[in-house]
């Protein structure tokens, strides 16, 4: 049973969300404030982060990075902002995705899925990209000697990515594979996520080697 | 056609220039002045010249009266021979009196007294006698005194005035005799050209004088009116910080004073209205923002009643349903009042990207293809084949054809609808036309109001918001296209999207017409 972590500072709002997951079966327990939020990430060691951007304390986007220097745990943003900037500071931050409220619970327990499901078996256990080594059974990352800490979400996406070099993914496609949405939805999720990933492969970023941009297509995996 | 064109752009200059037009006007009443003046000085000049040289004449005459008696004192004696030869001396004696050179002398016998003796009547070599006219003569006889009158003579071949005096004489003997002196006035004609030439050439450099200060004044005088209005524009332009200099304390001073109270009171205003404005937008998107937590809510405790409603009693579970329905209502209405104020609130970021009109139009019809049936609609495409490729928001062009089409097929009683897609080489356009219960005028004009319904009285059956017609309006006008509509009561109503290609395409047609009755 997943067990899922709830920041978000509405009694009620909180409440009915615990009774929503745990009716469809999650484990659940909760942070009601900013400064509870890491504790209670360290204490009960959740499978996934339902993460409000406004709480007060500390706010939504400063937790995102403090978990993510110590884990990557996936972390789903639960914003009443459409407000793009925070969403946007949110998934830079390292969030692996987000939900506006309103939202239906079928809809976020269906994104809650999506990021518990680990990818799918591939043939070789190991896929190399450049020299970078994807264990696909252990999920280590090694660049040379050193490892690489790379999230579930990344994992996946460069695994998507290695397991075809040279095809053109589109950001739809990408969507779709990584991150499981059936309709349309927002494509910066790719392009936040492809930045994080080239920060931690790339030797340098801004002039990449490994994770290629097609201009006006999307991505695929180099080197040619 | 040149002249009456240049003269047009003259009287069009003059109309438009204040300055030009007080020049003109100043120039031409002082030119009027100077017209009059000049001919009163011209004339008093003139006049002053002739009488005295009349007075000069009168004078001179008398002195010619004397010498004459003289020279015929001394012939009483000599009988008719005597008077014959002083006759003869009387001409060159009259002519050498005086200082005026230009004299010429008649002694004439007197034309009521016969002259038996046949006494000659000596004259001036070569004078002209007609000046001398009857009438004159009789004057001179009849009355007693020095008679004067001015006259043309001829004076080397030129017509010029000439006093001609005249005085009765009797010489010894009884012989009546007149005397008349002509003096030309050749010299004082020629001095009163030369003053009216002067004068004439003194009004005009006078007049230039004028105009040209005239222009100076105006300029001046008119420069702060001129930066009054340069800057009444600048502020009805939009730029509010507009302000005049103020200089010295006279009227100009005065009119830049209270322009600018004018300017500052003006943007206080606007500058509330402005806040009041942005304060409502807030509050608007405030609103919307607060309500979305309880909202969702509501929402997770609707949707989980609804799914665990089996066992329930009966009513418990109709309000279940109506509870979730209406929830789903709250939260369009929410996000549509969202979505107005990211409008209002100029936070809209539009992702374009190059589409297939036909394809997006495919997509809308596919999806509202169950509503058309439960309300038994046909819904009746006309598509081109190939590709209808444009940049646009694809998310915002099926937001505005769904709308479209939900009000068409709820407004449509059941009539078919058409959804038209054509293009030509700079727009492209979709057109969705009902044939229903259409709108009349007044409703027509009020089509894209926010809240604003056709017929407040209607059942409205989707629970659309109120709001979908303004936010595909403003979709619209996002990818610089137009979204129109034409109604006729108990006709039906076409609505018609026309996009341009690209963002760079400002002049464009549609390439669909804007009519109902084209079924």
């Amino acid at each position: 049973m997943f067990k899922i972590l709830i920041v978000e500072d509405d009694d009620a709002l909180r409440e009915q969300l615990e009774i929503g997951l745990m009716a469809s079966g999650f484990e659940v327990c909760y942070a009601a404030t900013g400064l509870e939020a890491v504790p209670a990430f360290e204490k009960h060691k959740p499978d996934l982060i339902l993460l409000d951007l406004m709480l007060p304390g500390k706010n939504g986007i400063e937790i995102c990075s403090e978990i993510r220097r110590s884990s990557g745990v996936p972390i789903i943003m639960l914003t009443a902002r459409t407000d793009d900037s925070d969403m946007i500071r949110g998934l830079e931050a390292g969030a692996d995705d987000y939900v506006t409220k309103p939202y239906k619970i079928e809809v976020l327990v269906s994104r809650i899925k999506a990021r518990l499901r680990p990818p799918k078996e591939v043939l070789h256990p190991i896929i190399k990209i450049g020299p970078v080594e994807m264990d696909t059974l252990s999920h280590e990352v090694r660049k040379g000697d050193k490892k690489i800490a790379l999230t579930p979400l990344e994992f996946k996406l460069l695994l998507t990515l290695a397991s075809h070099p040279n095809e053109v993914f589109s950001r739809e496609m990408l969507l779709e594979q990584v991150w499981e949405y059936t309709y349309k939805a927002d494509t910066r999720l790719v392009n936040v996520h492809v930045q994080r990933l080239r920060s931690k492969i790339e030797d340098d970023q801004e002039d990449p080697k490994l994770v290629l941009t097609v201009r006006g297509w999307g991505y695929k995996a180099g080197p040619e | 056609m040149i002249f009456s064109r240049i003269s047009k752009a003259a009287l069009d200059r003059f109309r438009s220039s204040l300055q030009i037009r007080a020049v003109v006007y100043t120039v031409a009443l002082s030119g009027t002045a100077l017209i009059i003046l000049g001919g009163v000085l011209s004339v008093s000049i003139g006049n002053g010249l002739f009488s005295r040289k009349t007075e000069q004449a009168v004078i001179e005459s008398n002195r010619a009266k004397f010498t004459v008696s003289r020279l015929f004192e001394g012939v009483s004696g000599q009988g008719l021979s005597g008077l014959q030869q002083v006759l003869g001396e009387v001409v060159p004696e009259l002519e050498s009196i005086g200082v005026s050179q230009t004299r010429q002398v008649a002694f004439l016998h007197s034309a009521t007294q016969p002259n038996p003796k046949n006494l000659p009547s000596p004259t001036t070599a070569g004078m002209d006698l007609s000046v001398i006219t009857p009438d004159f003569r009789a004057l001179v006889t009849n009355e007693v005194g020095v008679q004067s009158r001015t006259v043309q003579v001829l004076r080397s071949g030129e017509s010029t005035p000439a006093v001609l005096i005249g005085q009765k004489f009797t010489l010894p003997g009884g012989h009546n005799y007149e005397m008349y002196l002509v003096y030309d006035m050749y010299n004082e004609q020629q001095s009163l050209v030369f003053v009216q030439r002067t004068l004439v050439l003194g009004g005009l450099i006078t007049l230039m004088i004028i105009g040209f200060f005239s222009f100076l004044v105006t300029s001046w005088l008119v420069r702060p009116v001129q930066e009054a209005a340069d800057a009444s524009e600048i502020l009805a332009n939009g730029d509010l910080d507009r302000r005049l200099a103020v200089r010295g304390s006279d009227v100009a001073a005065v009119l830049a004073t209270s322009f600018n109270h004018m300017a500052d009171s003006l943007q206080e205003k606007i500058k509330a209205m402005d806040e009041l404005s942005k304060m409502q937008q807030r509050f608007v998107s405030d609103v919307s923002h607060e309500l979305r937590t309880p909202l969702t809510t509501m929402k997770l405790a609707a949707d989980y009643l609804y799914g665990n409603q089996d066992g329930l009693p009966e009513f418990t579970q109709r309000s279940i349903v109506n509870l979730h329905g209406q929830m789903d209502r709250f939260d369009i209405l929410l996000a549509d009042l969202l979505e107005i104020s990211r409008y209002d609130a100029d936070g809209v970021e539009p992702a374009f990207d190059v589409h297939d009109l036909n394809g997006i139009v495919g997509v809308c019809l596919a999806a509202i293809q169950p509503f058309a049936d439960s309300k038994n609609v046909y819904l009746e495409a006309d598509i081109p084949s190939g590709s209808v490729q444009c940049e646009v928001d694809s998310r915002r062009i099926e937001r505005i054809l769904n709308n479209l089409l939900t009000n068409a097929i709820e407004h449509g009683e059941g009539k078919p609808v058409v959804i038209r897609v054509a293009q030509n080489d700079k727009a492209v356009a979709v057109s969705v036309t009902d044939h229903g219960i259409g709108m009349n005028k007044q409703e027509l004009s009020h089509a894209f109001e926010r809240f604003w319904r056709a017929d407040p009285s209607r059942k409205r059956t989707t629970g659309g918001t109120g709001l979908g017609l303004a936010i595909s309006f403003e979709d619209a006008q996002l990818h610089l296209g137009q979204l129109e509509v034409t109604a006729e009561p108990g006709v039906g109503a076409c609505f018609r999207l026309t996009i341009p290609k690209r963002h760079d395409i400002t002049a464009y047609e549609s390439p669909l017409p804007l009519a109902v009755d084209n079924a």
